[in-house]
């Protein structure tokens, strides 16, 4: 069972992620293709997007691995 | 220098000066379990921050030179190394403490934000001085 619910944790939080991901990378790379002067502040906006995005699947594989092994 | 270079920079310096408060912390202190378990989350906090800084750099280089997306962002190794650390507080339970460990592996996300709301603020005070 703890297994099942570490697969649901992870997978689910695996498909927010690359949904959210994709929207943020897709966009930005339009906008720098677009107008390569404007990389920087696209990047930083790119960085903090994905950096927050992630936390939550990082966050769930840490409490699915918590309930396997604990 | 760029505002996202300037940005990283501040970033990588808000947490080294982190790590080395814990250090001090492991040292010193009457806690040293858990302040080893926040000194491993955070180096992988670390870890993970220098990475995404690196990938996020090394993507706008090749968008902006090539105009295609080449490579990734490294996701699946800021998981596998979050993982890694848990897995190793789990195996040494006697010298970690688990939710040391997943506070450490957040606390980039703490400085991130941290260091927007700073900027945030400097950048509104700077625009109408009063």
């Amino acid at each position: 069972m703890e297994v099942l619910a570490a697969a649901i944790a992870i997978g689910l939080a695996a498909l927010g992620a690359g949904l959210g991901n994709g929207m943020i990378v897709s966009k930005t790379v339009e906008g720098i293709a677009r107008q390569p002067e404007l990389r920087g502040p696209l990047q930083g906006t790119m960085f903090i997007g994905v950096a927050l995005v992630e936390a939550i699947p990082i966050i769930a594989a840490v409490i699915a691995f918590m309930a396997i092994f604990m | 220098m760029s505002d996202f270079e300037n940005m990283i920079i501040r970033q990588r310096k808000w947490m080294l000066y982190l790590l080395a408060v814990l250090v001090l912390g492991t040292v010193f202190t009457s806690h040293p379990r858990i302040f080893n378990s926040l000194l491993l989350g955070a180096s992988v906090s670390f870890y993970n921050l220098w990475l995404l800084q690196h990938k996020t750099n090394a993507f706008g280089k090749t968008v902006a030179e090539t105009g295609k997306a080449r490579g990734g962002l490294g996701t699946f190794s800021r998981l596998a190394a979050s993982i890694l650390a848990v897995l190793i507080a789990l195996r040494f339970e006697e010298t970690f403490h688990i939710i040391a460990v997943v506070i450490g592996i957040v606390s980039s996300y703490f400085i991130m934000a941290l260091d927007g709301i700073v900027q945030f603020i400097k950048h509104n005070k700077s625009k109408n001085p009063q």
